[in-house]
C-alpha cells in the first residue's frame, strides 16, 4: 500500500518537473519515488499530516537540502527543461531562479530597503542606485507592502509585524525576478488577518510566477490553489485538481485526510 | 478516608510552615547574594584606594633649585653639533656632571651628593639641548633630588635626611611637580629617572602584534570550522584540541615560544616581536572559541534567508553571519587581549624580564612590558621604587579599564536590535 504511485496529472507547460525522486536523510528515506509536474501559471498546494515529507520534497526543489548534513537526493528534478542536480548547474544561480519563502518570516536585521534590495545587489542586477529604487519599489508593490512602508523604507525590517514581515520575505524573494517561488507554511505563524493579506497576495502573483506553497490547512490550500498535492509518509499519494482533491479524492487516503479521519 | 485521598487543606498548620520555611530561604538567598557583593565591593574598594593612595604620589616628584653659573664653570662643546645623535655623549664627555655636582655643593652644602639624584644632569642637559642659551649665563635649575630626600619630603617620614629636608623647606628651595620623566623614560636604577613609557610602550607593541597575528586567525579558523568543516572525527579531535588549547598554563607557551621562536627561527629575544607571537598563539585558542559561540548563536533562519535569494556560502558568511556574530567576537577578543596585557610567565621565559634601560624602538629592539615592570620594580631596594610600583599598577590598570570600555563600546555599536 506504502509504494502506490499517484496517477500521472498531465500539466500543460510545466516550469519544473520532478521524476522518481528519492530523499535521504543518512539512512532515513524522507521521499519515496515521488514524479510531479509543477505549472507554470498554476498555484501548487502540497498538503499532508507533519512528517509526510511535503518540507523536505520542497526544499529539494531549490536544493536547500544541500545545507543539511548526510542529505541526498536521487532522481531527476528538471526546472525548463534543465536537471537541477546537474553538476553543470550553479546552484547560486538556481536559489535565484527558485526564490523560497519561509515558515517564520526572516527578514534580515537590515533596513527594508538593504531586505528587498539585497537579492539583486549580489546578483549585480542593478547597476545604479536608480535601477535599484525601481526594483525596490516594484518589489515592493507587488508585494502589497509599497504603500505601508514607502516612508520608512530606512527602518529595519526586524521592525515591521509580523504578517508584514512575511510580506517583506516575498517582496525579498520576487525581488530578483525568479521563476518560481516556493512558500513553506508561509503563514502558520501569522494571525488570520495577516493570512488572508497573504493569500490575496498569492492570488495576484498568480500567473507571474510558479508558486509552490506547503501548508497544513486544508481551507487554506484550497481557497489558493489550482492543483492539489497530497504526501502520506513520504510518498505522493494524489496529485490532482485542487477541486477534485477536495470534492471527489480517489484515494482512500486522502479522503481521510480531507475529512479529518487523521493528521 | 485516608491521608492521599483527603482534599488538600491549604490553611492547614503544615502548609503555613511549609510557606513560612519557603519564604524564610528565599530572605536567605538574597542575603547571601548581597553579602557576596559587598565583600567583593569592599575587596575592590580597599585595593583601589591603596593603589591610588600609593600610586599617586608616584606620578610626582620632589625637585630642588640649583643655581647654576656657566659663565664660571664653562662647558666646552660645540653648540652647533647639539642636534648629533651623539650630542648626549658629547655633553657627558665635557663634564657636565662634574658641574652640577659642584654648583649643588655650593648651594646645599657638603652633603648635596646625597640629597642630588646621581642622574640629575641629564635633566640639565635635556634643558641645554633644548636652549643652547643658557650655556651663557647663571640659571636656577629644578633638578631632582635622590630618592631619600623625595620620600621624607612627601611622606614627612623620619629618616636621615628629615632635618636637611625641613631647612630646604623652609627655605623654599623644594618644589613638588609631576614626574614628567616617569611618563618619557624606560626603567632605570635610579627612580628619580625611572619611567614607565618603555614598559607602556613594549606593552602597547606586543598587544597590537598579538592582535593582528591571533585576531584574523582566530575568526578565521572559527568560521571554517563553524560553516565550512565537515563534521567527522578530524574536527572533533581540533575542536578538543583547542578548547584543552585554551586551558593550557601560559608559562608553557613561553617554553614553546623559547623553543619555537627564539632557538629555531632565531627571532630576536626579548623583543615585542617574540613577545607578541608568544601571546597570539595563546590568545588565539580563546579568540576561536569566543568566535563560533558567536556564530552559533546567530540564527539559522537568517542563513537559510541569504540562501534562498541566491547568496552564496561566502557571501552568506561575510554579509550576514559575521556582522551579527561581531559584538560576541569582539567581547571575546577584547577579553583575551586584556589576559595578554596582564601576562608575565611566558614572557619571563623569552627574556623580557631582563633590565632594559631604554624605550624600545621597534619590534626587534629588547623590550619589557608593563606587568613586568611591575614585578621587577616590587623587587627593587631603593625605597623610590614602591610608590613607582604602585604608579605603574595605575598606568596597567588604566590601560586595561580603557580596552574593556572598548570592548563595551564595541559590542553596543554593532548590536543589532532584533
Amino acid at each position: 500500500m506504502s509504494d502506490i504511485i499517484a496517477p500521472e496529472l498531465k500539466i500543460i507547460d510545466p516550469k519544473m518537473t520532478a521524476h522518481n525522486v528519492n530523499v535521504f536523510y543518512g539512512e532515513k528515506q524522507a521521499i519515496k519515488n515521488v514524479s510531479i509536474d509543477v505549472g507554470t501559471d498554476l498555484v501548487t498546494a502540497f498538503i499532508g499530516p507533519s512528517g509526510c515529507g511535503k518540507s523536505t520534497f520542497l526544499r529539494s526543489l531549490n536544493r536547500m537540502n544541500d545545507t543539511v548534513a548526510g542529505a541526498r537526493v536521487e532522481g531527476e528534478i528538471k526546472l525548463e527543461g534543465e536537471d537541477i542536480y546537474a553538476p553543470s548547474m550553479d546552484v547560486v544561480q538556481l536559489r535565484a531562479r527558485v526564490g523560497m519563502v519561509f515558515q517564520k518570516p526572516n527578514p534580515f536585521p537590515k533596513s527594508i530597503y538593504d531586505n528587498v534590495g539585497y537579492g539583486p545587489r549580489i546578483h549585480g542586477l542593478a547597476p545604479s542606485k536608480a535601477d535599484m529604487d525601481v526594483i525596490v519599489e516594484r518589489a515592493l508593490t507587488r508585494a502589497g507592502l509599497w504603500d505601508e512602508v514607502k516612508d520608512r523604507l530606512g527602518e529595519s525590517g526586524t521592525a515591521l509585524s509580523g504578517g508584514q514581515q512575511q510580506r517583506l520575505c516575498i517582496a525579498r524573494a520576487i525581488a530578483v525576478d525568479p521563476e518560481v517561488i516556493l512558500m513553506d507554511e508561509p503563514c502558520s505563524a501569522l494571525d488570520p488577518i495577516a493570512t488572508a493579506k497573504i493569500e490575496e497576495l498569492i492570488h495576484d502573483l498568480r500567473g507571474k510566477f510558479a508558486i509552490v506553497i506547503v501548508t497544513h490547512n486544508m481551507q487554506q490550500a484550497a481557497r489558493v490553489s489550482q492543483r492539489t498535492a497530497f504526501f502520506h509518509l513520504g510518498t505522493l499519494v494524489e496529485y490532482d485538481k485542487t477541486t477534485d482533491i477536495f470534492t471527489n479524492p480517489k484515494q482512500e487516503r486522502t479522503k481521510d485526510y480531507i475529512t479529518g479521519r487523521y493528521g | 478516608m485516608n491521608k492521599a485521598t483527603s482534599p488538600t487543606d491549604w490553611k492547614g498548620q503544615a502548609m503555613q510552615s511549609r510557606i513560612a520555611r519557603r519564604y524564610a530561604s528565599e530572605r536567605r538567598f538574597k542575603l547571601f547574594g548581597l553579602a557576596a557583593v559587598l565583600i567583593s565591593g569592599a575587596f575592590l574598594a580597599f585595593l583601589l584606594i591603596t593603589m591610588v593612595g600609593n600610586g599617586a604620589r608616584g606620578f610626582t616628584y620632589t625637585h630642588v633649585a640649583v643655581p647654576i653659573d656657566f659663565k664660571e664653570m664653562p662647558l666646552s662643546i660645540d653648540t652647533n653639533r647639539l642636534g648629533d645623535d651623539d650630542a648626549d655623549q658629547m655633553i657627558a664627555n665635557a663634564g657636565l656632571a662634574d658641574i652640577v655636582a659642584f654648583a649643588s655643593e655650593e648651594a646645599l652644602g657638603s652633603d648635596a651628593a646625597s640629597l642630588i639624584s646621581e642622574n640629575a644632569w641629564k635633566e640639565v642637559r635635556t634643558a641645554i639641548k633644548d636652549d643652547p642659551q643658557l650655556l651663557n649665563g647663571r640659571h636656577n635649575f629644578d633638578l631632582p633630588t635622590s630618592s631619600a630626600v623625595d620620600i621624607a619630603a612627601k611622606t614627612g617620614a623620619k629618616s636621615d635626611v628629615s632635618a636637611t629636608v625641613q631647612q630646604l623647606k623652609s627655605e623654599g628651595k623644594l618644589s613638588t611637580g609631576i614626574h614628567w620623566p616617569f611618563f618619557r623614560n624606560a626603567d632605570a636604577t635610579d627612580p628619580a629617572v625611572a619611567g614607565i613609557w618603555g614598559a607602556l610602550k613594549g606593552s602597547v607593541l606586543t598587544i597590537l602584534l598579538a592582535f593582528i597575528i591571533a585576531f584574523p586567525t582566530g575568526v578565521l579558523a572559527a568560521l571554517y570550522l563553524e560553516e565550512y568543516a565537515p563534521k567527522n572525527r578530524w574536527t572533533d579531535l581540533i575542536e578538543v584540541s583547542i578548547n584543552n588549547l585554551a586551558a593550557v598554563p601560559s608559562i608553557i607557551f613561553g617554553l614553546l615560544a623559547l623553543a619555537v621562536f627564539i632557538n629555531w627561527f632565531g627571532l630576536c629575544q626579548a623583543s615585542p616581536l617574540v613577545g607578541g607571537l608568544t601571546l597570539a598563539l595563546m590568545t588565539m585558542p580563546v579568540i576561536v572559541i569566543a568566535a563560533r559561540n558567536a556564530i552559533k548563536a546567530v540564527p539559522p533562519s537568517i542563513r537559510d534567508a541569504a540562501l534562498g535569494v541566491g547568496a552564496s556560502p561566502v557571501q552568506v558568511v561575510f554579509h550576514h553571519v559575521l556582522p551579527l556574530a561581531l559584538p560576541g567576537i569582539l567581547t571575546g577578543t577584547i577579553i583575551g587581549m586584556a589576559r595578554a596585557l596582564g601576562e608575565t610567565a611566558p614572557l619571563l621565559l623569552i627574556g623580557m624580564r631582563a633590565f632594559i634601560g631604554d624605550v624600545p624602538g621597534g619590534l626587534c629592539s629588547p623590550s619589557t612590558v608593563l606587568p613586568m615592570q611591575i614585578f621587577l620594580w616590587s623587587d627593587e631596594v631603593d625605597r623610590g621604587f614602591v610608590e613607582k610600583t604602585s604608579a605603574a599598577i595605575i598606568v596597567l590598570l588604566f590601560v586595561l579599564l580603557s580596552m574593556n570600555a572598548l570592548a563595551i563600546y564595541l559590542r553596543n555599536k554593532f548590536e543589532k536590535r532584533w
